[in-house]
């Protein structure tokens, strides 16, 4: 493991001059406001267009950060300093992401101690560790999320040693840190409230159909952890009025259903099926909303309107997403083991994630994650392990769309695909070609075909100038084929009690 | 075997996969990692990103490309000389065309004629970077994986492995072809082909390979007296040697005559061919040449003793007395090892002491010194080193740190602790000299140089990796005496007939180190070594150290001439290389 860190680290040091993404601008303002700003403007600076939109630990976190920046560059700290990216600067932004990782790296550490020591859990902690995804969202198209992941397993790993408490004031802390977590957040709230609320009647031990009481002294404990770790964060906020500005920044509810690049979830399907009908529409009479035609492919922020299918409302999506996650609570709140909660969450994720408002592509790593830590259970955890990692990397490619850093997410891909896979299907004693059916390895094979399409095929065909939406649809939706089935297989087997 | 080290990282990640059976993901593993590594150095600067109006290196590749695929052969070596005229032998100009004519096809304005001079894009230079990253695939990491599968593929299972990953991890030819930007992997990998081929008794194949290399880069040369050498014993001591020797001799002169074919229609075009890639015989008096004689004169002090042309004979003497012992010895006694030392021993020779040395001459006795890399880890590991270090100034100022900081501890990282049975002295020796290349670099990067003296650190550069310098000789030991005798035309080598201990071997003459006082130059080992290490140590051993201690107290060397600094760089003495080369074919064996 420590092997990892040294090389991975100088891996990453060999990216700091790789593609970075108008984020690396966003965290460069934060650091800047949180370094020259009274707490109170946090939340109201809007100098920049990228204005402070992440709960408050985080914003605590960038002006810690700012009190090293100093040293490095002290321009990159002004506020009116836009765009500003001096070599000191980059350094110092690049390094600071790496340095924050060694808190997943430590977390990782305690998952092996706390998980079984074995060589699976060696190699599903590299796994995560040297993840693609993290190198491409943070250390290529610039994001600090290494050290979140690291808190979310922390905070895994302590529900795994019922450490219930722990686990939920660790949770709530990342919680203020990126308000994403929420997609997380209704297992959290079911397992704790079984797991830890609930205590046996008879001694300590708890079987399958043990008699439980609901103990009020725990919910308070627990309830005024989460609440402590909340005031903590919003408290100072609060006080200074400015909780509407707060909530108001975190909250957007102004923007399209879809990204720019469609998230490879449901919609994507959704709005690919739209398309095509287009077709069908125009051959068969059908009224069209003629001012959808031209508006998904240009795709900025913004509306997303469909031409033949039904229009899509924030409420829709909702209440699909709030749904799905309780067919996946009900079974927690049945059976509130462990591995269940693990399963749950990851489902929980997955639900937001296909089915929520203006997803990100880069929400995938939240689904990744978890189940990256669980990925060794059974050889189907390792089969949808295998299709959605292979699947959310690829759906990740679009997010570095210069052609320079293409060899390197190719072979960093690869590389990690290499390692990890047939060591863990060694670990599980099968032989490697019997993990997947014939059609799920052809799908996966047929990444490669999309992306030389992508980068090469479209050219030679369309030229660059022609239909130059396809590449990125046309990987969209083949990524959301395979998330989906992957989900899918994933739902059947928890529902069946396999997971 | 020494170099089986317990604490080696790759070894500990290899007995994992041995474990759980799946070593045959191994070379997938580090092909991939190797992949990864050079296209992230190769997202930093390229050699003259920037800087019209000439450019770099990256610039004279992309216009030999240009220049390929739009003129007729027998304008290549004459076209518009002063912007970056073809000085490579033939074989890179058709790779060159090669390269260019599939670059044209994807977007003919990168190698138009004339208009595409010093052209910057992004897709050019994607397109640059990943000819030099399928040219080594293609040629450089299939002969590394030969030659492995050569030489450890017998011996246990992990150490063809390891060799693979640290031959391609070598951090001097990632950067300088992926970083820097230059096509030596080619040049390399033709010679390892060659050096395959001879190690299995291919001698023909092995003939071509190293015609081929010749023609890619006539720097192949500094190999040449060990590969002639080592072929010759193949003619002259097997029953069936002289067919072989005539079949070489055809073969030779087949392949150069098909390479230079398209000039061999008239002297004049041949010459011109000669002219551009021998630029010696344009005449000795060259700034650049006369700037490395400059060199060396601070180096050696007998700038005012003699005259130029003195000095290049006296270099050219130098160069022999470096290169004929260890030749002769090989072809007397030929063997696997002794020819990959000889291969070494020629190279470092040449680049030290022969003129034109360009800058980035010192990838070419890296090869054979990083294909001995598990024979003598600590030396391999010193010798890249100080390599990179001496390198430095000129990474620094194309912009390249980051990769040099990265790849030379990534290097280091993999190559893992020194072996057990390396002794203290060597040890702390060595860590001396290390220390002194950290202690550098942290002054380079937080002291700003007094303004009288810009180039102050890039001088403390080459004085540092000129600690590596100390002579023991067979014409005396330190380096005034060593010169002073070479001055006065003393001859090291002696007759053994007298000499007791040395009867079993075939030759009856050798160069001995001198026994004796310090003072006189000559060597007694208790001057220079700790009490009692010169019964632990091995001759040649002593030797090195000895001549670090030299080194040591020749880093004082104050150099006075502003001008002559930076070139001082590249001539670099690696002392413990001279050293272990000559004394493991002279003496051990």
């Amino acid at each position: 493991m420590e092997s990892l860190l040294i090389v991975g680290t100088l891996v990453k040091l060999l990216l700091i001059p790789a593609y970075r993404s108008t984020d690396f601008e966003v965290h460069r303002n934060w650091l800047a406001i949180t370094h020259s700003l009274p707490i109170s403007q946090w939340y109201t600076e809007h100098t920049s267009e990228w204005t402070l939109d992440y709960p408050p630990l985080f914003a605590w976190f960038e002006k810690l950060l700012s009190m090293f920046a100093i040293l490095a560059d002290p321009a990159m700290l002004v506020v009116e300093n836009l765009n500003y990216a001096s070599p000191q600067t980059i350094f110092f932004q690049r390094a600071t992401v790496i340095v924050s990782e060694l808190i997943l790296y430590w977390a990782l550490k305690r998952y092996v101690k706390y998980f079984g020591s074995k060589y699976v859990h060696w190699i599903l902690a590299g796994a995560l560790f040297l993840h693609p995804g993290i190198l491409i969202v943070d250390h290529m198209h610039f994001q600090y999320n290494g050290f979140l992941y690291g808190i979310l397993v922390l905070s895994i790993v302590e529900a795994k040693r019922n450490n219930l408490l722990e686990s939920g004031i660790l949770f709530a802390i990342l919680l203020n840190f990126k308000h994403i977590y929420l997609y997380m957040a209704p297992a959290y709230f079911v397992y704790l409230l079984q797991a830890y609320c609930f205590v046996p009647v008879e001694s300590n031990r708890e079987g399958p159909n043990g008699q439980r009481k609901f103990s009020v002294g725990r919910l308070i404990t627990l309830g005024s952890a989460v609440v402590g770790v909340f005031t903590i964060s919003m408290g100072p906020f609060i006080y200074m009025g400015q909780l509407p500005n707060l909530v108001g920044r975190l909250f957007p509810f102004t923007r399209g259903l879809c990204h720019a690049y469609w998230a490879p979830n449901f919609w994507a399907l959704y709005a690919a099926l739209d398309r095509i009908l287009i077709f069908a529409a125009k051959a068969l009479g059908w009224p069209l909303n003629e001012a959808a035609l031209g508006s998904m492919t240009r795709g900025y922020v913004g509306d997303t309107q469909f031409a033949v299918l039904p229009p899509v409302q924030a409420i829709h999506t909702m209440l699909i997403t709030v749904i799905v996650q309780l067919i996946v609570l009900q079974v927690l709140w049945r059976k509130p083991t462990f591995d269940n909660f693990l399963s749950s969450l990851t489902l929980c994720t997955f639900a937001s994630y296909l089915f929520g408002w203006h997803v990100h592509e880069k929400a995938i790593m939240l689904v990744l994650v978890p189940l990256g830590l669980m990925a060794a259970n059974s050889k189907t955890h390792l089969r949808i392990f295998i299709i959605l990692s292979s699947t959310g990397i690829f759906s990740l490619f679009p997010l570095l769309f210069e052609p320079t850093e293409t060899p390197i997410k190719v072979s960093v891909t690869l590389l990690w695909l290499i390692t990890v896979v047939p060591g863990l299907a060694r670990c599980l004693a099968r032989p490697l070609k019997s993990i997947l059916t014939y059609a799920e390895m052809y799908y996966i094979i047929g990444i490669i075909g999309v992306q030389i399409y992508t980068d090469i095929g479209h050219n030679l065909i369309f030229g660059s100038k022609t239909l130059q939406f396809l590449p990125l649809m046309l990987t969209s939706v083949y990524c959301a084929v395979g998330i989906i089935y992957g989900w899918g297989l994933f739902m059947r087997e928890f529902l069946a009690g396999r997971m | 075997m020494e170099g089986l080290w317990m604490t080696n990282p790759v070894k500990q990640g290899l007995r994992h996969l041995v474990r759980h059976e799946t070593l045959w993901t191994a070379p997938l593993v580090y092909l991939l990692f190797g992949s990864l590594v050079r296209w992230a150095v190769a997202l930093h600067p390229y050699s003259g990103q920037n800087t019209p109006p000439q450019y770099g290196d990256y610039e004279a590749q992309r216009h030999w490309m240009e220049l390929t695929i739009n003129l007729p052969t027998k304008d290549w070596y004459t076209h518009d000389l002063t912007w970056w005229g073809l000085d490579y032998p033939p074989l890179t100009a058709f790779h060159s065309r090669l390269c260019g004519s599939i670059g044209s096809m994807i977007d003919s304005s990168w190698f138009e004629l004339y208009s595409s001079r010093g052209l910057e894009s992004m897709g050019s230079k994607l397109f640059m970077r990943s000819a030099v990253f399928v040219s080594e695939m293609i040629i450089y990491i299939p002969a590394v994986l030969v030659f492995c599968q050569v030489q450890y593929g017998s011996k246990d299972i992990f150490q063809k492995h390891i060799g693979a990953i640290l031959i391609i991890m070598q951090p001097a030819l990632l950067l300088i072809d992926h970083g820097h930007f230059q096509f030596n992997s080619v040049m390399l990998g033709l010679t390892l082909w060659a050096i395959n081929a001879f190690l299995t008794g291919y001698y023909v194949w092995g003939a071509i390979f190293f015609c081929l290399s010749l023609g890619f880069k006539q720097m192949a040369l500094y190999y040449s007296p060990a590969v002639f050498a080592y072929l010759l014993a193949q003619c002259f001591k097997n029953k069936q040697g002289l067919i072989l020797f005539c079949k070489l001799g055809i073969t030779v002169l087949v392949t150069f005559g098909i390479l230079f074919s398209p000039w061999l229609g008239s002297l004049d075009s041949i010459l011109q061919v000669i002219h551009r890639v021998f630029p010696v015989a344009r005449g000795l008096f060259e700034d650049k040449v006369a700037s490395v004689w400059c060199t060396l004169n601070i180096f050696i002090k007998i700038r005012q003793l003699l005259s130029l042309e003195a000095a290049v004979k006296m270099s050219l003497v130098a160069t022999l007395l470096a290169v004929v012992p260890v030749s002769i010895q090989l072809y007397l006694r030929p063997s696997p090892y002794r020819f990959l030392y000889a291969l070494v021993n020629s190279s470092l020779a040449f680049f030290l002491l022969s003129f034109q040395v360009h800058e980035k001459s010192i990838l070419l006795p890296a090869l054979p010194v990083t294909l001995l890399v598990l024979e003598d880890p600590v030396a391999v590991r010193l010798f890249i080193n100080t390599a990179m270090f001496s390198m430095f100034p000129l990474l620094k100022r194309e912009g390249l740190e980051i990769p040099y900081v990265a790849t030379t501890l990534l290097w280091n990282y993999l190559l893992g602790d020194y072996p057990k049975s390396t002794l203290s002295t060597l040890r702390n020796t060595i860590n001396v000299v290390y220390a002194g290349f950290i202690g550098w670099h942290f002054i380079d990067l937080t002291v700003a140089p007094p303004e009288k003296l810009p180039d102050l650190f890039v001088v403390l550069n080459a004085a540092m990796s000129f600690t590596g310098l100390g002579l023991v000789t067979p014409l005396g030991v330190g380096v005034n005496h060593a010169w002073q005798n070479l001055l006065k035309s003393q001859c090291g080598i002696v007759s053994l007939s007298n000499t007791p201990g040395f009867e079993s071997l075939p030759v009856r003459i050798g160069a001995c180190v001198p026994q004796g006082p310090k003072e006189q130059g000559q060597f007694t080992a208790s001057e220079w070594l700790d009490k009692g290490d010169d019964r632990v140590m091995a001759k040649f051993t002593q030797f090195a150290i000895a001549a670090a201690r030299q080194a040591l107290e020749d880093a004082e060397w104050k150099p006075n001439d502003e001008s002559e600094k930076e070139r001082t760089v590249r001539v670099i003495l690696f002392f413990f290389f001279i050293i272990i080369s000559i004394m493991k074919c002279k003496i051990v064996n």
